[in-house]
Order: C-alpha cells, then structure tokens, then sequence
C-alpha cells in the first residue's frame, strides 16, 4: 500500500530516527494537518435556535 | 424512536470524541450509521466525524470512505458549505495516502468554494492545505528519484514553489483576520520548504516566526517542533554551534514532554553535530543516549545507526577496540533487519579497523574485496585511503534529501 510516511520508498524505517539521514542532522518536523468538522449538536443547537426564534417572534405576533 | 437513538448515539460519538477518545467515538458512530436516519445532515456531520475519527486513529482507508460519504451527501442535498469542507477533508487524507493529483483537485474545489461563498476563513485553511499537499508531492517525488544530490529535479522544484506560494497567501489572510495559531502553522511549514528548497536563511526567519508564536501560546510541542527545525537548518548554513544550541533546547523539551523518541531524534542529532564540531567525546555521549533509547524502544534501525555512528566517532578517537565493537555490531544488526548497504558498509568499517590495527581479516564478500583492490590502487595501499573518502561522503549526505546549495 502506498502511505505516505514511506510506504512507497523501499527505506528502511526507524522509529527513533527517520531513515535517509546518516549524519544528518534531524528530521524535519511538520505542523498538524488541519481537518473540517462537521458537528450534529452546531446542527441541532441552530435547528433549536431557529424554533426558539420561531416560537418567541410568533407568540410576540399573536400578542 | 428511531430517530433520537441515531442522534443520540451520534451525540456521545461528538462527545468522546472531543474527550480525546476517538477509538470509543468511532463506535457510537458507526451505531448511529446502523440505525439510521432520515436527516441527511445529521447523517453527513456523523460521515465528516466518522471520517475525521478515523484520520486520526491513522486508518486512512476507512477515512477517505467516509469523507467521500459526506462529499455525495453534501452534493445531494446541495448544501456548499458543507461540500466545501468534504473536499477538504477528502482531499487530506488523499494526500497522506499519497494521491496528489486527486487531494490537489479536492483541494482546490474546498479553496474555489469558500471564494464563491467568500468565506475568508475557509479560505485561508483551503490554501494551508494545498500547501501541505504540493509539500508533501515535492518531498515524496524528491525522495523517490535517484538524481545526484545538489540537484533538485524540475518537478520536486515546482511542486515546492507552489506550495510556498500557497503558504504565502495563507499568511497574509491568516494575518488580516489575526488568526495567531494558523500563523504559526503556515511559518512552520513554510519554513521546511524552503528547507527542501535549498532557501536555509528564509527557512531560518520563518521557524524563528513560528517560535515567537509558540512562546505567545505556551505551546511546547509547537516550541520543540521549531527548535529541531531551527537546529537543522543552521547545520545546513554551516553554524554548528548555533545548531547545537537549537537542539540542545529540542532534548530539554523533549524530556519535559517525556516523549522518549523525539528525545532520541534530539540525542542523535547532538551527536552528529558534535562530529561536524570534532567533538568525539560529546559525540559519544549523546550517540550513547541515543543508543539506550533505541533498546529501550526496541528499534533495531535506530540502534543500528547508533552503533554506526558509535563506530566512526571511537575510530576517530583512536579507540579502536571500541570502534570494532561498535562495527560488528552494526553488522549484526544490518545482518538482521536485512539492510544490504548497512551491512556492506559494516563490512568495510571492519575491514579498515583491521587493517589500521595490523590484523589480517578474512572475508568471504567479494565485493568488497575488490573494492578493496580498487582502492588500493588508488591509494597505494594506505589503510588511511577510505577514511577521507568516508569523509567526503558523510558531507555528501549532509545535504538534505536529494537538495542542492550548502546555503
């Protein structure tokens, strides 16, 4: 399988330290991927939110 | 009924898996999943969480299926935002997996999305990672080739180019909205591209940025992260002590964070500094530190390369017994992770220590024998001969990966 920590290139890996890099200094260190989130209570908050609105503006309307 | 048992359901799942407990929050998921629901947002945020869970537990498979879930979903409810950060998510784990033509084209779609929507926080993360995904195309392409070192092929060029250029353009939206945090992320990544790039004083400028921003957040790993960086890119600008210093801050971190394989990285990178700087002695010790980690670890390559680099600093000393207990050793361990060029170079080492101290050593490798023959030739016999040439190759694989100028 290909990943990408390596899968593809036939190295050996170290799990101390990266392959590729005798007497070399350092691995290069990456920052974090940053991924979207997506959450069903954001969802239902708004969607209760919204019905709240709803019901407050419409009980104000018949009033 | 069914409904609020799947939302339920899918609601502990948010639950640990913000606790941190991801492995449990896949299972609430997936039960939400078998449950079912009719709400096909509810089911969409549970496909992204189901595909972000997965992710991070570093099951890429099962993460591309579900983000690819929550994309057609998106699609066919034909809600854009959502489809927006789909594509995102779709188009980072193709690129761990190593698609990058694809996780380019998912990418993009995220990043034109988020300008229709002008949605400048979408944005600014769809460009951060069409950054990583030209950065991560660059390395791999660069480390896959077989080109002489010094030079950078084309397409490794290009690819790191762009991915600087999608940095840059991060940074200046990251910086309009005050957005501290992605700052220092695009910095750092910026910063290990022009690292590959060749560019080691821009690469310096910008890891000293993200570490000013490390320091405002109190982030420690983030602190580490730029000192190792810091530490590699002087080694590359020739300033051994100036590196020495970045890493000796690395171990000091490392150790705080009791994260026993950085402080492992850190140790051999000392090492290895202390070799550029002559120091065998220090050398040593930190090649040692490295040593007991790597046991302790159970990682043969590491204790490998310890006992390699154990071997040149003891010849260097002129502690030969040290030397060959080191070089065989090596050899043992070459021998048994089944490391050809490791064992071939244990060889040699061995043979030389022979030589420098007078003993005949029989071998059964004809290869090297011959290379022996060759050298000789070249030498006029004198033991002496392959250490310079050792030497000059050490420098040669002081370049980064397969990447041109010393400065």
């Amino acid at each position: 399988s290909q990943t990408l920590a390596g899968g593809q290139t036939a190295e050996l890996q170290s799990k101390v330290v990266p392959s590729k890099q005798i007497l070399h200094s350092g691995n290069m260190e990456m920052e974090p991927e940053t991924m979207e989130t997506k959450s069903v209570t954001d969802y239902f908050s708004k969607l209760h939110m919204g019905s709240l609105v709803y019901s407050c503006t419409s009980k104000r309307k018949n009033k | 009924r069914m409904e609020a048992s799947c939302l339920e359901l899918a609601l502990e799942g948010e639950r640990l898996c913000k606790a941190g407990d991801c492995r449990a929050g896949v299972s609430f998921f997936e039960a939400a999943v078998q449950v079912g629901t009719e709400d096909l947002r509810t089911l969409s945020a549970i496909y992204s969480q189901l595909g972000n869970a997965y992710f991070y537990l570093h099951e890429y498979a099962k993460a591309l299926e579900y983000h690819h879930h929550d994309l057609t979903l998106a699609r066919t409810i034909g809600d854009l935002l959502g489809e927006a950060k789909a594509s995102g998510n779709l188009g980072n784990t193709l690129k761990v997996l190593g698609n990058f033509e694809e996780a380019i084209v998912c990418c993009q779609r995220h990043l034109d999305i988020s300008r229709e929507l002008n949605d400048k926080v979408g944005e600014a993360r769809a460009l951060y990672n069409l950054g990583n995904v030209y950065h991560s195309k660059g390395k791999n392409v660069a480390s896959a080739g077989t080109h002489d070192p010094g030079e950078l092929p084309d397409d490794v060029k290009n690819a790191l180019q762009k991915a600087a250029k999608y940095y840059e353009e991060n940074l200046t939206i990251v910086t309009e909205l005050g957005d501290r945090a992605a700052q220092g992320r695009a910095f750092g990544n910026l910063g290990n591209t022009h690292y590959l790039l060749g560019n080691f004083r821009s690469a310096v400028l910008a890891h000293e940025q993200r570490l000013l921003i490390a320091k405002e957040f109190g982030d420690k790993s983030a602190e580490r992260r730029a000192y190792s960086n810091l530490g590699n890119a002087y080694i590359f600008l020739g300033e051994f002590e100036t590196a020495a210093e970045y890493y000796r801050r690395t171990l000091q971190l490392a150790r705080q964070l009791k994260d026993r394989a950085v402080e492992a990285q850190a140790c051999y990178s000392l090492g290895n500094t202390y070799t550029l700087l002559q120091d065998y002695e220090k050398a040593i010790d930190y090649h040692l530190k490295h040593l007991v980690i790597a046991q302790e670890l159970h990682d043969k390559i590491g204790e490998g390369r310890a006992c390699w680099s154990l071997g040149n600093a003891y010849t260097a000393l002129g502690n030969h017994d040290q030397a060959i207990h080191f070089a065989e050793r090596h050899l043992e361990i070459s021998r048994e992770v089944g490391d050809r060029s490791g064992e071939l170079t244990a060889r040699l080492n061995l043979s030389d220590l022979q030589m420098v101290l007078g003993l005949s050593y029989s071998t059964n490798n004809s290869m090297m024998a011959e290379s022996h023959a060759v050298e000789n030739s070249l030498n006029g016999g004198r033991p002496r001969g392959r250490r310079y040439s050792m030497e000059n190759m050490e420098l040669m694989k002081l370049t980064p990966e397969k990447v041109p100028n010393w400065n």
